[in-house]
Formats: structure tokens, C-alpha cells, sequence
């Protein structure tokens, strides 16, 4: 197949060119938004997209089969960290009901290299991440909260994103029936 | 051996992509009701296999046979259905749709940046592939007609 | 072999007999703290499971009693309500049983009438010319053989999945069938079979095969 010659082999691509490219494009829509509030929607929306697209080559590499409790859930997004950014998070802090549970980073390559400025500490630098989960798991029927607690970036020890379990979408029904 | 047809329908039922090799028989209808009886049938089949099923279900609906054609059905958790009819001879097709999605549709429609989420596959690139996937299958084969 | 069932359509697709033959009862019962872990839909016909499941309590189970005090769909039987019992912190610990739930009757009569044009359409939409309906259905937990006589009978049989000799089964029923019912004067065409001896024999047959293939062939 042609797949050997048009992928990327993963070991041989630097880390430092993602963590560069990611930090002129944040820099970049601060300077073409103004506002830091945008910037966070729209970091967590491109992220979303990326979401919705990534699940597809996760369940076709690892063919996960879909998840019917949360620790299940949180298992695999511990997995696709480790494959698609090479870093992984510990899961802690289940909530009583286990419905929801932090992912927590030692180190985060998407801020190496980056201090935040005093008049940024608005900005979610790496909202994307939390997008991205939101986007894959609505693929996959289950729609959830995602968001930052603790970041490194904002003096904190450790960086904390939490995820929240809000429902199971229900599979669409054609037209015409029901 | 021999592939007849090959459906990707969204988890919305919106038809991404179809394809036919070998089919000797049309339907009489035009392809986008042809697709909608597909997909309503297969709608049907889902929740009658959820009725019947005696235990809990995994994987579901796997494929029926008739006389003539077998059809395989496979859907990842993402709600993609991947629908191909063969001959009922035809063995390891689960395998083979499994296959397809990795190596074919994830890495040449889901990474397509053009296409669009939930909109046919226009991309000839990805057509062709499509097709020289099924060409190359163990499966496909000619018919004597 | 276990087999879970068998069905018999009739020629305008209603359902004229079925007999349940091994079918597992999955049931659970667990004992919880506040907050419960498990998602639950609360509807008013009935509590299902919709996400979190644990301890074999899976997703789609239904409720059927808190602390041995039957659940009648969204209220239980001394005229609680189901969701304000299992949301109230001083009830807990409960203990909560459920099950996979069972297929009522009507259920039955809507499934055979659901699967009529499944037969057909899967016909319609044949790639190849003069295709017959479905006569096999395998899904990862069961596989449903169905044999439609000459005559627009139709015979299922519902087996554990990769199973074969259920065709010579259902030639086996047919025979039966054209027996004990049709031979018996006071069944009339059409109408649910209610023959006792059907069913003996029917049951015999079926503790046969599960026995071994081999009862088949020799018949």
C-alpha cells in the first residue's frame, strides 16, 4: 500500500517544530483577534475540528470498541496522549458518582519554551486540548465538559485538565421513522 | 469470489461514498433512494438484532446472507457504517472492512483537509484508492457472466 | 449447540408461534453508596442503564427492584417514585437489582412483523438478479436462520452464533409442522398454533439437537 511512502514517520519528525508552529499561531491570532476571550473560543474550536477528525485514525489504529462506562473512557484518552503527543497524563480526582476525572501532565509539550506575559494570564494557551477531547468524544456519543484547572504556565505545580461527563447523544434515526 | 457494491454511510445516515463492481442487477431506483432503503433497512436490522439478541450485544449486526449475496456490516464507534455486498462465498470480509477504514478512509478521506465532515467524498485521489483497495482485496474477482 | 428460540411467520407476516427455549436470565444485584456511579434513564415505562456500567450491570439493563421491593417501570410498588428514592442521600445504601430485559409478547408479535420486510427489502436491493430474502442473519451474540417454505411459511430459528446444520433443523420443524398442525382438522391456516403435540415434539427435537449433530442426520 502506499501509506509507508506518504506518512510521516512519527520518530523522525522534531517535537520542537509542532511546539514553534503552535506557539506563532497562537502569538498570531492574539494579534489578528485582540481580545483574549476570542482566542480561547476559537484555540478550543480548532481543536474541536481536530477532535472530530483524530478519533477516526484512534479507533481505526487501536480498534477500540465504544465505551459504555467512564474509566473506560479515560483509559483511552490517557492512550491517545501517549500516541499522538507522546506524553502521559495520570488520571486522578474521580468524582463520588465517577462521572468526572482529571487528567494530570507533568510536562505539557505544547508550552515548552513559553512564558506567559502578566497582561495574558486570560488566555488558555493550550485550549486546544481540551477541543480536541470534546470533539472526539462527541464522535463517539458522549458529549462532555472540558477544561483547564491547574496549568503550569500560570505558576501552578501541575497541569490539570478536567473532564466532565454531561450525557450520551442518542444515535440518529433516518428520516421518515422512528 | 466477487465484490458487488460498496456503501459508507455517516452516523447522520448521509451516504459519503458508493461504489459498484460486477453488479448485474440495478434496483430500478436512483441511488439516492436506493441508499435511503439501504440505510433504512439497516436502521431496522440494528434494532431488531438489539431486540432479539438473547445476551448483551459488542459488535452487533455482523452481515446476512440470501441466496445469491451476502452483506457485511461493519460500524466503528464513531457511528461510520461501512457496507460492502459479495458473494456468499467471500470469507474474512469483517477483516477486510476493518482494513479499509484504517488504510483507506482514515488516511485518505478523514485526512483530506478538504473534505468536509458529513458531505459525499468528492476527491478523485480517494476514489481511486477506494477502488484500488477492492481491486487488489483477495475477495474481488470477475464473475464469469 | 444452544438454541435460544424459534419463531414461525406466517404467509401475511404475522407471528404464529414461538417457543423460547434457552434463553439466559441476566441478572444482577448491587449494593450502592450515595452518589450512585451508574447513568440512569428514568422513564416513566421503565429505569434503564444508559451509561457507566459496572459489575455486569450493563448498559440497557433495566431496573427492577430497590432493596427487594419491585420497580413497576418509573415507581415502585408501594407507590414511591423510582428517581426521587435513588436521588435522596438518606436512603443509601440501596441495594439495586437489574436485568436484560426480556422480550414481552408483543414484542415478539412486532419483531416477526418487522422482520417480514427486512426479507424483502434485503431482496430488493440484491446485486444480483433473482435473490431470495435473508436466510442467514449472524450478529456477534446469535445467529438467526430463517427457511421460507414454497408456500410463504416462514421458519427462525435463533442459535448461539457460527452454527451449522440449522437448515437441516428447520426442515426438521417443517415436517413437524405440516404434521401436527396442518394435519390436525381443528387448526385453521393463519391463526396462532396452539397444538399441544406440536409443541411435545417440538421440544423433543430441540433437546435432540442440542444433544448432538449427529440426532440430525439420522433422523
Amino acid at each position: 500500500m502506499s501509506r509507508q511512502t506518504t506518512r510521516f514517520d512519527a520518530k523522525k519528525v522534531n517535537s520542537e517544530l509542532l511546539t514553534l508552529t503552535y506557539g506563532s499561531f497562537v502569538t498570531q491570532m492574539l494579534r489578528d483577534y485582540e481580545n483574549v476571550d476570542d482566542v480561547n473560543k476559537q484555540l478550543e474550536r480548532i481543536g474541536y475540528n481536530m477532535g472530530m477528525r483524530l478519533i477516526e485514525d484512534f479507533l481505526a489504529r487501536t480498534s477500540a470498541t465504544r465505551c459504555l462506562e467512564m474509566r473506560e473512557t479515560a483509559d483511552k484518552i490517557q492512550n491517545a496522549f501517549r500516541m499522538y503527543l507522546n506524553v502521559q497524563p495520570t488520571i486522578a480526582n474521580w468524582s463520588a458518582a465517577g462521572d468526572e476525572f482529571s487528567l494530570i501532565f507533568d510536562n505539557n509539550p505544547l508550552t515548552d519554551f513559553v512564558e506567559l506575559p502578566q497582561d495574558l494570564t486570560n488566555l488558555r494557551y493550550s485550549a486546544i486540548l481540551c477541543g480536541c477531547i470534546r470533539g472526539a468524544l462527541e464522535m463517539v456519543q458522549l458529549e462532555v465538559q472540558c477544561w483547564f484547572v491547574q496549568d503550569q504556565l500560570k505558576g501552578d505545580n501541575n497541569t490539570e485538565i478536567r473532564v466532565k461527563f454531561i450525557r450520551r447523544l442518542e444515535d440518529a434515526i433516518p428520516a421518515g421513522e422512528d | 469470489m466477487a465484490v458487488y457494491n460498496l456503501y459508507v454511510f455517516d452516523k447522520y445516515g448521509v451516504m459519503l461514498f458508493y461504489n459498484e463492481w460486477n453488479r448485474l442487477k440495478k434496483s430500478g431506483m436512483t441511488q439516492e433512494e436506493e441508499a435511503k432503503l439501504m440505510y433504512g433497512m439497516l436502521y431496522s436490522i440494528k434494532s431488531f438484532v438489539g431486540k432479539m439478541s438473547p445476551i448483551d450485544l459488542r459488535d452487533g449486526f455482523l452481515y446476512y446472507k440470501t441466496n445469491k449475496y451476502a452483506l457485511h456490516y461493519l460500524e466503528t464507534p464513531s457511528g461510520l457504517k461501512f457496507v460492502i455486498s459479495t458473494d456468499t462465498a467471500s470469507i474474512n470480509v469483517k477483516e477486510l472492512l476493518q482494513q479499509f477504514y484504517a488504510k483507506v478512509w482514515v488516511e485518505f478521506v478523514v485526512r483530506d483537509p478538504l473534505w468536509v465532515p458529513g458531505t459525499p467524498v468528492t476527491s478523485d485521489l480517494c476514489k481511486q484508492k477506494i477502488d484500488e483497495f477492492i481491486k487488489q482485496s483477495p475477495i474481488y474477482g470477475i464473475k464469469n457472466i | 449447540m444452544i438454541i435460544y428460540g424459534v419463531y414461525i411467520v406466517s404467509k401475511s407476516g404475522g407471528l404464529i408461534f414461538n417457543h423460547d427455549h434457552n434463553i439466559p436470565r441476566i441478572e444482577n444485584e448491587k449494593t450502592f453508596s450515595y452518589p450512585i456511579d451508574l447513568v440512569l434513564d428514568y422513564d416513566p415505562k421503565k429505569v434503564s442503564v444508559v451509561f457507566g456500567q459496572k459489575d455486569g450491570i450493563n448498559v440497557g439493563h433495566v431496573l427492577v427492584s430497590i432493596n427487594g421491593i419491585m420497580a413497576n417501570g418509573g415507581t415502585l410498588e408501594d407507590g414511591r417514585d423510582v428517581k426521587a428514592v435513588i436521588e435522596d442521600a438518606n436512603n443509601y445504601p440501596l441495594n439495586l437489582k437489574f436485568s436484560r430485559p426480556r422480550m414481552t409478547t408483543n414484542e415478539k408479535i412486532f419483531l416477526a412483523s418487522m422482520f417480514y420486510p427486512l426479507f424483502a427489502i434485503a431482496s430488493q436491493l440484491s446485486p444480483e438478479p433473482k435473490s431470495s430474502g435473508i436466510e442467514v442473519l449472524e450478529a456477534d451474540t446469535f445467529t438467526l436462520h430463517c427457511f421460507q417454505t414454497l408456500t410463504g411459511v416462514k421458519f427462525m430459528v435463533i442459535a448461539e452464533p457460527h452454527q451449522t446444520g440449522l437448515d437441516i433443523l428447520l426442515r426438521r420443524i417443517y415436517e413437524l409442522y405440516s404434521d401436527y398442525v396442518l394435519k390436525n382438522p381443528f387448526y385453521s391456516l393463519e391463526m396462532p398454533i396452539r397444538c399441544e403435540l406440536f409443541d411435545n415434539k417440538l421440544q423433543a427435537l430441540l433437546e435432540q439437537v442440542e444433544k448432538g449433530t449427529t440426532a440430525l442426520i439420522e433422523k
